[in-house]
């Protein structure tokens, strides 16, 4: 915590409580302690001191023990000479400024000072208000700001927020470096469904002002709200966000604590201090960051970066003279990106904004030779794509480059060559989904009508029809579907996504070399990523709908049985979806490196099973092994007089040794039943060197469907290469020549399979 | 010869949920609706009694529906005309609560609007005092559009609002808890995505007294057998003691029966498939009653006779073991 | 505990002679560790190894069979207390029952309808098991003439039901060579009943109140040396009856051998209406190994078949409906093709959709091994060529005028492989949940 801060804090929130406390004693001898007290149109009371103490304030008479409360909060400013943390003292001054701060303005309603008064300006829509002094009386929206917001109007947006049609709310308080800058930051806001909260002023000029004179329409209906031309009328934000814990998060009031924690990680609401930043707005920020609001100044100010009472930065400074861009409106965007970044705003986005019509069921449509504008890939021209993690700053969101010539450059039915590079950027994003994500570019393009891809990284091949052409489908469209796709599939890791695509020959070069970097070095990552090399696995039980006890671990030597998810999709998965179906399975001590026992995934069978699978040993298939659903891409199986195991592919439909079709088989293998000698798996676990690594290994195969050592001929190498035998695989019979267990043994002895000299496998 | 009864001693229990609300309550209802609260299987009085009994909802829709099938029509004759008088026939009829299903039209061919919904609401709120569950027409928008509106208009009658489903159920569960009311939580038949739901409901703070789920069922015939397991599996997990199946549960039955050619139709099925109103009865009972020995907490019926059977099965049900 | 298939294999003969049935030991012995066959059905294990595998030998539940002249009833072999733990395996055979103090005439009427009686589920033929003749004369002469006539018009298994053994073994005279069971044993005339089984080979049913005489009595007739036992559990009501059937069951899955045996189920059809109906599907879902009805008629014994067919149904292996072409709202040659895959729910979803709109379309459901449409996708057992060879097969060419085929939106991949496939038909892509049908026929399609 910086002491500036520190010092400043304490110092408003002393000279604010004491304030509060002038207005109070003359309030009291003029108008007498049973003098009702109220917000208009709720129920709850007043609201910040409702929530945080629990006092159902009525009249006058009961502020003087607040206010008392209020100073017991405050402490004197941090010396100069000696260091203590402040962090604790500056959120008590920001909470005794809070109550202060409503206290005056309680104190205002009485005197029919609020609303705050403003001749000639009209409410789009806002709370009603009857008060003694105002003109008409009869609570018009005119001549008059807003004030506190009633309870229908926080019911209305409650829901949103909590919904999460409204991503969240932004206090903003002083005054813009123009009317111009102003504008276009509310606008940004807007546009982006986030509600302004508007109060404060510098030297006397308020955004409110600036706004009026601009003509921007403020009040309920633009979801802009003017609650008043001072910083203490700020104080209504936080009425806002105590009602939504207290409405909607099932709280009472006094449940300080869990009112506070509820808008940290609920309510993605954040303070814009707009000019120069005087004490009271400083003891009014520590107020806010008590709810886990950050601040972000568009001054210099010290900023306070660590993280702990909010969820990332506490306070941000973006000096306006240092934002980057042309004018005031570019630096006004700018400076709420990075708002949004700093609360961690999600942001929707709800349409892939391309001339074609988009959708999964366009995920198969083939684009013919005959009915296609140009490709890229294939024979006639290269294409990649490149997904790559950068860091938040270097990435502008939304930023979609074509560089080099267009589609319009290209002869008909022609070829070119061509290069995605996509660059994101988020919190939670690690380099790890790099390969997740960028498998899904597949899915995404081709869910645009008239678009096929096929392939993946540089081995890419998409096509244009001359139909998607025609309707003005341009090059920069893929990088908008990715954007847009990005944001609403994965804007649990991403934040950011901006798209490049190289259409020059010599950049594509150079990039498609650093994308082929970047491929080598997933792969050798891939290679390195070994089952002690971490310290969680991970649960799957997407198939427990058809065998309910059915126990998936996924590690990083041994894939989903389905084949379809490894240790790094699970990991992805879970940052994903928190409450979905690949949870993490933290491993603890390891109990039996040889069979694969953890404390970890011991506990995990017994609960994933409900109770019916005690354990799991992850390399066996003799002791414990794990059980299957049925979506299995091969079934293992031991083969007693071979000293061996069989491996059926799901797509043989051939007499195995053992007597049975796949399908018979995977009646046994199925059901989330847990028959030691019968496995099923992920073809790729075939080749790990965990693949029953208890029980002797890959070299306990001694049959195996011939599709699977065509499919997976060069990774078979490799494991043959490991066991020391490069023919190993030879000696590996086939339905071609083996579909009993009476010849099995002899063809085995023919070829010098190794299993007949091993030990007994039991 | 002595014969050591196996009894299974669970750790968990099924959450207690009270529908509706009296006028001390903070409500309007003269009678209020207690389910859940187990702590075994249903029916083993033997080794835990069962604290409340199963209900009966009776479904109604704001307007004469035109897809019910004739017999129903018959049955409920022109108290189906208007929400109100059916309601208050349904619960001369004996129902223990009502279910208020919306479509997406409101009267005549207008689209459904949230004036409409909430008269519809107030009108079965002002002719029964029987609790009420509300149930938009399962399209997030058009459903946010009137549960919203009606939540607010009934605050504090614990109404049960639905249907929450992975896409919508923030909004339905921030209007229950701004107004007092509960949540009936929708997933197509499955543990782990019901688990889920629960879990996205949960974390939005809203009380474990205050969620009913609905795992989806299929009739008799058409699938019964799914909901019918994942109805068991979810009463297992509970008494496990995973909290998060721990709801109560709430299926329609009715609704599922009536869609069945078997039930619907009268005219142009085969011979072997008997007399119509006694089959169309059957289909629904025998739905109602596999689902309420499955597990169910709530059915929702639709037939008045059908009402009174299960009622009666639940009646022997709850009867003591010696009877 | 239970033994694992491979530590049975080590103690049977390793010769894979297949005499058992199965093609390797392996197989067997895997079979007999999940207690689906008996150890007897290898003919060369080893007294020793008999005496080690005595508690995988034997399943929890008797196999009990009831042998008519032309058909059989079995029940028992169950192994689990919930289907979806693993399924329940042998449906509980549906009998009538037919008092002997009926007129000739109402009996013939009663027996000639059930016992041809025959419904179709999807494209399965779903009938009843067989009849239940009570003596309730108490006259020798009438119940076996009654038992001769009802065998004369049926070959059905029988239940012979009554007190008097006198009685029962004049019935049983008109049964050579037949299987039926014997029910009507208690605590007071079992043994004379259980004599008359021994001779006759039939299997002996032993009612009683409670657990402790029902075990009681079932030790003594296994002593006596009855093999086939089934259990009434003579219960008051839904409720008794629900957790007396729910004990017997827990108990015989933990080994208590005296109560291993299947279990019957009477229901009477006194009552208020519909009362039969709901006791004999709590007796379906809930254990029952036989249901007895106390009357014919179709509207209540169509859904119980249902019923049986649905809670019988392999979890992990869904019930599939047949692959045709199914038409809907009689449609005609304008009509639309949908097409779908041969899983029931995947079925009945669209079918139901399609019908509850009113709107005719052709639905082709192909041969996807009983799997959903994503997960036959998946697997294989869902793309361009089945499509193909279905609407071939099925002649879809000839019903229609327009060739327009509509596809599940979850396979729009698919399109393109079909599109060559049938390259004069119109491939569309239709949405991707049943419940979006209409509206996409209603919108999209016209």
């Amino acid at each position: 915590m910086s002491r500036y801060i520190a010092t400043r804090a304490i110092r408003g929130a002393n000279a604010l409580v004491s304030e509060a406390e002038a207005m109070l004693e003359q309030a009291l001898g003029e108008r007498g302690p049973e003098t009702p007290v109220a917000f208009p149109n709720t129920a709850y009371y007043l609201p910040v001191i409702f929530g945080m103490m629990g006092k159902e304030i009525g009249q006058l008479g009961e502020l003087p023990g607040i206010l008392a409360h209020a100073r017991s909060l405050l402490h004197p400013t941090p010396s100069e000479e000696h260091w203590t943390p402040y962090l604790g003292e500056t959120l008590d001054s920001g909470m005794a400024t809070l109550i202060a701060a409503e206290v005056i303005e309680a104190i205002r309603y009485v005197y029919g000072l609020q609303p705050e008064s403003m001749p000639g300006f009209k409410l789009a829509g806002g709370t009603a208000f009857t008060s003694p002094d105002s003109d008409g009386g009869d609570g018009g929206p005119d001549g008059h700001l807003n004030g506190a917001i009633d309870d229908i109007q926080l019911r209305s947006w409650g829901i949103q927020l909590v919904d999460g049609r409204m991503p969240g709310f932004a206090a903003i308080v002083g005054c813009a470096r123009s009317n111009e800058a102003a504008v276009q930051i509310v606008r940004q806001l807007q546009q982006r469904n986030i509600l302004c909260f508007l109060s404060g002023n510098v030297n006397g000029r308020s955004i409110i002002d600036q706004l009026a004179e601009e003509g921007v329409e403020l009040g309920y209906d633009t979801y802009t709200v003017p609650f008043g031309r001072d910083t203490i009328s700020a104080i209504y934000a936080l009425g806002f966000a105590t009602r939504s814990a207290l409405t909607f998060g099932g709280l009472k009031g006094g449940q300080a604590r869990e009112i506070l924690t509820y808008n940290k990680d609920r309510v993605f609401a954040f303070v814009l201090a707009l000019g120069e930043v005087d004490d009271l707005k400083y003891s009014a920020a520590a107020g806010a960051i008590n709810f886990g609001f950050p601040v972000i100044a568009d001054t210099v100010i010290p900023q306070i970066l660590p993280t702990g009472v909010t969820t990332y930065e506490h306070v941000v400074s973006m000096p306006w003279n240092e934002i980057e861009g042309a004018d005031d409106s570019e630096k006004a965007k700018r400076l709420v990106q990075k708002c949004i970044e700093v609360r961690g705003v999600k942001i929707r986005m709800a349409d892939v904004p391309v001339p074609v019509p988009y959708g999964s069921a366009f995920e198969g449509e083939v684009v013919r030779k005959a009915d296609m504008r140009a490709e890229f890939g294939g024979r006639g021209s290269r294409c990649f794509e490149h997904l790559k993690m950068a860091k938040l700053d270097d990435v502008t969101d939304g930023k979609i480059e074509v560089v080099g010539p267009d589609l319009s450059t290209v002869e008909d039915q022609g070829s070119m060559d061509m290069g995605i590079v996509v660059e994101v950027a988020g919190r939670k994003m690690e380099q790890d989904f790099e390969p997740v994500l960028e498998r899904q570019i597949h899915y995404f393009v081709n869910g645009a009508s008239g678009i096929q891809h096929i392939g993946q990284r540089d081995i890419t091949w998409i096509r244009i029809s001359k139909k998607a052409a025609d309707v003005g489908f341009s090059l920069e469209d893929f990088g908008k579907i990715l954007h847009a796709r990005f944001h609403s599939d994965f804007g649990a890791i991403v934040d950011k996504v901006q798209v490049t695509i190289f259409t020059d020959p010599a950049l594509v070069e150079g990039r498609l070399a650093e994308a082929r970097r970047a491929y080598d070095f997933r792969n050798r990552r891939l290679a390195d990523l070994t089952d002690d090399a971490v310290d969680e696995f991970y649960s799957c039980t997407l198939c427990q709908s058809f065998a309910p006890n059915h126990v998936c671990i996924v590690s990083p030597e041994r894939l989903g049985l389905c084949g379809a998810y490894n240790w790094l999709d699970c990991k992805a998965s879970f940052s994903i979806n928190p409450t979905g179906p690949n949870q993490p399975i933290r491993l603890g001590r390891k109990l039996d490196a040889v069979s694969g026992y953890w404390e970890g995934t011991k506990d995990y069978a017994r609960i994933g099973s409900h109770g019916v699978v005690e354990e799991v040993a992850m390399y066996s298939i003799m002791q414990n092994p794990m059980t299957a659903c049925g979506c299995f891409e091969c079934i293992v199986m031991v083969i007693p007089e071979a000293n061996g195991v069989m491996v059926v592919s799901r797509e043989d439909t051939s007499m195995t040794p053992a007597g049975m079709t796949f399908s018979t088989l995977a009646g046994m293998a199925g059901g989330g039943i847990q028959t030691p000698g019968v496995m099923g798996v992920g073809k790729y676990y075939l080749i790990s060197p965990k693949f029953i690594s208890a029980d002797g290994g890959f070299k306990r195969v001694v049959w195996m469907s011939s599709v699977l050592k065509e499919a997976m001929a060069r990774e078979l190498e490799v494991v043959a290469e490991r066991a020391g035998d490069a023919e190993l695989i030879e000696r590996i019979a086939d339905e071609r020549s083996v579909t009993s267990v009476d010849e099995l043994l002899p063809w085995l002895e023919a070829h010098a399979h190794p299993a007949l000299a091993m030990d007994p496998i039991f | 010869m002595p014969v050591e009864i196996p009894k299974d001693s669970w750790p968990g229990a099924v959450n207690t949920v009270t529908l509706g609300a009296t006028g001390d309550q903070g409500g309007s209802r003269t009678s209020t609706v207690t389910i859940g609260g187990e702590r075994s299987l249903p029916f083993m009085h033997f080794e835990s009694p069962m604290p409340h009994r199963p209900a009966i909802a009776m479904e109604i829709a704001p307007a004469r529906p035109a897809d019910w099938s004739a017999v129903l029509l018959e049955a409920w004759g022109a108290t189906a005309d208007d929400p109100g008088s059916w309601a208050r026939a349904c619960e001369e009829a004996g129902a223990d609560l009502i279910l208020l299903q919306f479509g997406l039209k409101g009267s005549g061919d207008e689209p459904v609007s949230a004036d409409f919904a909430v008269a519809a609401v107030k009108a079965v709120l002002g002719s029964t005092g029987l609790p009420l569950v509300v149930v938009g027409p399962g399209q997030a928008e058009v459903d946010n559009s009137i549960l919203v509106p009606i939540a607010d208009a009934t605050k504090g009658e614990r109404l049960v609002l639905g249907l929450c489903e992975e896409g919508n159920y923030r909004t339905l569960v921030a209007a229950a808890m701004a107004n007092d009311h509960l949540v009936l939580g929708k997933t197509p038949m499955d543990v782990n995505l019901a688990k889920q739901l629960n879990i996205l409901m949960s974390d939005m703070g809203l009380g474990r007294d205050r969620v009913v789920m609905d795992p989806t069922t299929a009739a008799l015939g058409y699938g019964i057998e799914y909901g019918y397991s994942v109805m068991e599996r979810l009463r297992l997990a509970a008494l496990q003691g995973d909290g998060m199946t721990q709801f109560p549960i709430l299926v329609t039955p009715g609704a599922e029966a009536w869609k069945a050619k078997e039930s619907k139709v009268g005219e142009g099925t085969p011979a072997e498939w008997g007399e119509w109103r006694q089959r169309g009865m059957n289909w629904e009972a025998l739905t109602a009653v596999s689902l309420v020995e499955a597990g169910a907490h709530v059915v929702v019926l639709r037939h008045p006779e059908s009402l009174r059977r299960v009622r009666a099965a639940i009646d022997e049900l709850m009867a003591s073991e010696t009877a | 505990m239970a033994l694992a298939g491979i530590q049975i294999y080590k103690l049977l003969p390793q010769t894979n002679c297949k005499e058992c049935g199965f093609p390797t030991c392996l197989a067997f012995a895997m079979k007999l560790a999940a207690k689906q066959v008996e150890l007897d059905a290898c003919p060369y294990v080893t007294e020793d190894s008999k005496k080690q595998l005595a508690e995988s030998a034997m399943p929890p539940i008797r196999l009990v069979t009831l042998k008519g002249k032309a058909g059989e009833a079995r029940a028992g072999n169950e192994v689990v207390l919930f289907r979806h733990e693993k399924k329940f395996f042998n449906r509980p055979g549906i009998f009538i029952r037919v008092a002997d103090t009926a007129a000739d005439e109402e009996i013939a009427v009663t027996v000639g309808a059930a016992s041809s009686y025959a419904v179709d589920y999807v494209g399965m033929k779903l009938g009843l098991d067989g009849f239940a003749v009570e003596a309730a004369s108490g006259d020798k002469a009438r119940l076996a003439a009654v038992v001769g006539a009802v065998r004369a018009a049926t070959g059905l298994p029988l239940i012979l039901v009554g007190r008097d053994p006198e009685v029962l073994a004049a019935g049983l005279e008109k049964l050579p060579g037949e299987a039926p069971l014997l029910m009507g044993a208690d605590g007071s005339n079992w043994e004379a009943v259980a004599d008359l089984a021994l001779k006759h080979g039939a299997a002996l049913g032993l009612s009683g109140a409670s657990l402790e005489e029902l075990a009681e009595m079932a030790v003594k007739a296994q002593e006596k040396g009855v093999e086939d036992l089934v259990l009434h559990p003579a219960a008051e009501g839904l409720g008794a009856s629900l957790a007396l059937n729910t004990q017997i069951r827990r108990l015989a899955l933990k080994n208590f051998r005296p109560l291993g045996y299947p279990t019957i189920s009477f229901t009477s059809g006194g009552g208020p209406a519909g009362r039969d109906a709901v006791a004999a599907a709590q007796a379906v879902c809930k254990y029952a190994g036989f249901v007895v009805l106390d009357r014919f008629a179709p509207e209540l014994v169509y859904p119980l078949l249902v019923l049986r067919e649905n809670i019988y149904t392999d979890p992990q292996k869904p019930i599939q409906v047949q692959p045709a072409i199914y038409e809907i709202n009689n449609p005609g040659p304008a009509a639309p093709v949908l097409v779908t895959t041969n899983f029931s729910i995947t079925y009945f979803s669209v079918a139901n959709e399609v019908e509850g709109a009113g709107l005719p379309a052709w639905l082709v459901v192909t041969d996807a091994e009983g799997m959903s449409v994503l997960t036959a996708w998946a697997a294989g057992k869902f793309d361009a060529a089945s499509i193909a060879k279905a609407v071939k097969g099925f002649g879809v060419a000839a019903k229609v005028d327009q060739k327009l085929i509509v596809i599940p939106g979850h396979t729009a991949v698919l399109s393109g492989e079909l599109e060559e496939e049938l390259p004069d038909w119109t491939i569309r892509v239709g949405p991707r949940e049943a419940v979006d049908l209409p509206r996409y026929m209603k919108e999209v399609l016209v």
